[in-house]
């Protein structure tokens, strides 16, 4: 590179309009992500309630031994909680976004980036979601006092949950 | 011999003077019609000729007798019709001028409103009620993909105000719920980005 090529290259840098800031992101308060989450309670406790009538009322049309309906409501109550497991994980790892969040128009992020977590992150929100409930849903107060409304499952989560409007 | 051809020249003299007298006749009678009708008194005669109880009969006559008949034989036979339309047609602004005239007319309001009053559409409803055909037509409308899409979109609609309201609400709570959580821990208020705040 010439002298003067070099000029050239320096004057292109000093002359190139600097790149427009990346808008601050609005982060969602307790009260909208909690209206988010009981809209995502109540399509996974309805959708697993009529699976289990459903289910029930079959077998209630067969004499089963007592200890084959505690087998089947153990089994029951395990793929509900992996039905729940997967909802949340399988929406926080692809769009970011519960339907309930859908909803509100929020959406779970990685906290470095604009990414969706992975998967085994969001598994881990969700069982600090429910770590952060078990002491009287102090697990949730950092919200209110965090600078990015981050709760005890985002920290450990690795994630933010900001607004996320449509368009 | 000789008097043949007199006679048929004094027979040709004779026609020629009473043709010219029959022409000058009627060249008078004209005059005298244009005279008549020019007449400051002709107005008010046929006025009143055509006010008297003699012109209502001969119109009835007219209208009992044939004349009706033939009149519409001719109106058929030359296209009156057709051809009063075509006219009509070709011009378009003349066409909405008569037609907005008719509308707007006070007897075409009257009588719009005697068909809605009289019975003949009490009864057309009730008929058309009792028409299953009605029921089937209404039913297909229902069906619809327009009619159910309309009412598809004024859902989500209504759906979506509302959950936009419970939105809004809910950032504001967001806000004031951190405002009271900050002063019940004594916490300086933070330079924390809340919705509100950037909003404004």
């Amino acid at each position: 590179m010439t002298v003067t090529q070099a000029a050239v290259s320096v004057g292109a840098q000093a002359a190139a309009p600097p790149a427009p800031a990346a808008p601050r992101p609005k982060y969602a308060g307790l009260v909208t992500r909690a209206l988010a989450f009981a809209v995502d309670a109540a399509i996974v406790d309805l959708t697993g309630g009529f699976v289990g009538v459903v289910v029930g009322l079959a077998l209630s049309v067969l004499k089963t031994p007592d200890e084959v309906d505690k087998l089947l409501l153990a089994i029951g109550g395990v793929l509900f909680v992996l039905w729940t497991i997967s909802y949340f994980v399988a929406f926080w790892s692809t769009t970011g976004q519960t339907p309930g969040n859908r909803v509100m128009r929020i959406r779970v992020r990685r906290s470095d980036s604009d990414e969706p977590l992975r998967m085994r992150w969001a598994l881990v929100r969700l069982v600090a979601l429910a770590l952060a409930a078990i002491p009287l849903l102090l697990g949730f107060l950092p919200i209110l006092l965090n600078e990015r409304r981050r709760g005890l499952q985002d920290l450990l989560g690795r994630s933010v949950v900001v607004h996320a409007p449509l368009g | 011999m000789i008097r043949a051809p007199l006679l048929s020249q004094g027979l040709r003299l004779g026609r020629r003077a009473s043709s010219a007298a029959v022409d000058a006749a009627g060249r008078a009678a004209l005059v005298g019609l244009d005279a008549l009708l020019d007449w400051r008194y002709t107005d008010e005669a046929v006025r009143r000729v055509l006010s008297s109880p003699a012109a209502d009969r001969a119109v009835g006559h007219a209208l009992r007798g044939p004349l009706v008949d033939a009149m519409a034989r001719d109106v058929a036979r030359y296209a009156v019709l057709e051809r009063v339309t075509g006219e009509l047609a070709a011009d378009q602004a003349e066409l909405e001028r008569v037609v907005g005239s008719a509308l707007e007319s006070p007897a075409v309001e009257r009588i719009a409103a005697q068909v809605i009053e009289s019975r003949l559409l009490d009864t057309i409803v009730e008929r058309l009620l009792l028409s299953e055909d009605l029921w089937l037509l209404v039913d297909e409308i229902a069906h619809s993909p327009a009619v159910t899409d309309a009412i598809g979109q004024q859902s989500i609609g209504f759906a979506d105000q509302v959950a936009g309201q419970v939105r809004v609400r809910s950032q504001r709570a967001d806000a004031g719920l951190e405002r009271v959580a900050r002063r019940v821990l004594r916490r300086g208020a933070a330079d924390r980005v809340t919705p509100e705040r950037e909003e404004r």
